[in-house]
């Protein structure tokens, strides 16, 4: 695709643009921010993974990946105000989730061990392990305020934070879970996924894309399933005193 | 079994007192000293912070000032679960666990480890006159004084040394005030269980206990029940 040809799809966002101010939406300032960042973005990880790919160093695919979770991170935790520390305990959750899934799919040979794999899937990965973080953190501080006495009740009886937020924890991670379970089940029926569609648009095989979509689609359940129950582990304790008792962030958001 | 339990100069801050004059506590000095089983009624109008005292007591909440002491022992030395299981407290609003009510009567047994007491259990079903329930049956869709029974029964499968009750038969008939009343009264005197008994009802107080602390004004005065009632000294909480 030509610069040219490209350009010309910035007729959809001044379309919109011009609609949010016949509609008086007030989104234009909105669209306007959201279409430069997302064109710089995008612009400059292309170059930095032509760099990368060119390089063929893995030091570079080791500090992109750093790169993606500590974003990740940063932007998950926002979910969690007032929960001290989280931004390190969703990175742990994070990086534990994608040291499992790559040893995975380089161990057994599933993927290639190049950049050009381990980048892309490891990316796609990291953003859905994001999404499930945030998911995790909102419904688990909405749990804890809808279910304070029960958890109160619970502590009355001698029980230890763990046994105290276990029922908690597993809805928690239970509803982290509905978009991407949700998602696998109509995978393709109602949506073509973005990898699958990028191959066939760029020439491959429609069965070879769908063979990677696959890959994809298990790796995003696995990691959704490993990050949040892993995230679970690590903040749970963050809802209490030392002195075992009930310590609840100010606001739910 | 019986503890000692002792209570130091216990203080807690109101920090929604803003207006002039009035006091940055919500209650403050209050001390007292349990040495054998004793049945107490916990007395005062409302606000006085009397569910809080019972939550600071259970350690569901902090103190701001003074101490407490277990058979010696300061609370900030305890582990707060072994603390729990000897001073256990039952809220006012109970709440049940998810799942039956054997699911809520077994709870103990499950934290613990410990084997389920069937035969206690059902027994002290049956002097609550809740032996008519199934046990299958979904707590939460119990009723609200059904659920205040169960809720007493779960606590009292603790076998806790110190019961604190947090107007324990808020939303019960007569009857069921009666019997609970009677089976705290009759574990008492079999157990040991020392009961503090945060109660509205003045007729209640006198009844079950042999001691009165009155919560009033920020402070807390203690009386024996027997001269309290015959001659209230408490006027404003009679009032």
């Amino acid at each position: 695709m030509t610069l040219t040809a490209l350009s010309f799809t910035l007729l959809f966002v001044m379309g919109t643009m011009l609609v949010s101010i016949w509609q008086k939406l007030g989104l234009e300032k909105d669209i306007a921010v959201g279409t430069i960042r997302s064109a710089i973005q995008l612009l400059a990880v292309g170059y930095v993974l032509q760099f990368i790919f060119q390089a063929e160093h893995m030091i570079y695919v080791v500090l992109i990946i750093v790169f993606m979770i500590g974003v990740a991170s940063w932007n998950a935790a926002k979910r969690g105000k007032g929960l001290p520390g989280l931004v390190w305990r969703i990175a742990v959750a994070i990086l534990a989730m994608e040291l499992l899934m790559m040893g995975i799919l380089l161990g057994l040979h599933i993927i290639k061990a190049t950049p050009q794999y381990i980048i892309p899937i490891s990316g796609m990965t990291i953003g859905s392990a994001m999404v499930v973080s945030g998911l995790f953190i909102n419904h688990l501080k909405h749990e804890m305020q809808q279910n304070k006495g029960e958890i109160e009740t619970l502590l009355s009886l001698g029980a230890t934070a763990q046994q105290a937020m276990q029922k908690v924890r597993a809805r928690a991670v239970k509803f982290s879970m509905i978009p991407t379970i949700d998602g696998m089940k109509t995978v393709g029926l109602v949506q073509l996924p973005g990898m699958m569609t990028g191959m066939i648009i760029a020439g491959a095989d429609p069965v070879i894309a769908v063979r990677y979509q696959i890959l994809i689609v298990f790796s995003f359940t696995a990691s959704a399933a490993i990050t949040s129950m892993l995230l679970s582990m690590l903040i749970y304790r963050l809802f209490f005193t030392a002195d075992l008792r009930l310590k609840l962030p100010g606001n739910v958001d | 079994m019986s503890a000692v339990f002792e209570i130091h100069n216990l203080a807690k801050f109101n920090w929604e007192a803003g207006a002039q004059g009035e006091s940055r506590y919500l209650f403050s000095r209050i001390s007292a000293e349990i040495t054998k089983p004793e049945r107490v009624a916990l007395i005062g109008a409302s606000g006085q912070g009397k569910s809080t005292l019972l939550r600071i007591l259970a350690l569901l909440d902090i103190p701001d000032e003074g101490d407490l002491l277990l058979n010696g022992a300061s609370f900030k030395n305890s582990n707060p679960r072994e603390w729990r299981m000897a001073v256990a407290y039952v809220a006012q609003q109970a709440v049940m666990l998810p799942g039956s009510i054997e699911d809520n009567l077994r709870t103990i047994s499950r934290l613990h480890g410990q084997p389920y007491d069937a035969a206690l259990g059902a027994q002290l079903m049956e002097q609550l006159g809740l032996d008519h329930l199934d046990l299958a049956k979904k707590a939460e869709d119990c009723s609200g004084g059904e659920k205040q029974r169960i809720s007493l029964i779960r606590t009292l499968l603790l076998r806790p040394s110190i019961l604190l009750l947090d107007e324990a038969t808020a939303s019960l008939d007569i009857d069921s005030t009666r019997k609970v009343e009677a089976l705290l009264m009759n574990r008492h005197k079999e157990e040991g269980t020392t009961l503090i008994w945060v109660t509205h009802d003045l007729e209640q107080a006198h009844r079950i206990s042999n001691r009165t602390w009155v919560i009033d004004k920020g402070g807390m005065q203690e009386y024996s029940s027997a001269a309290f009632f015959d001659q209230p000294v408490g006027g404003a909480v009679h009032s």
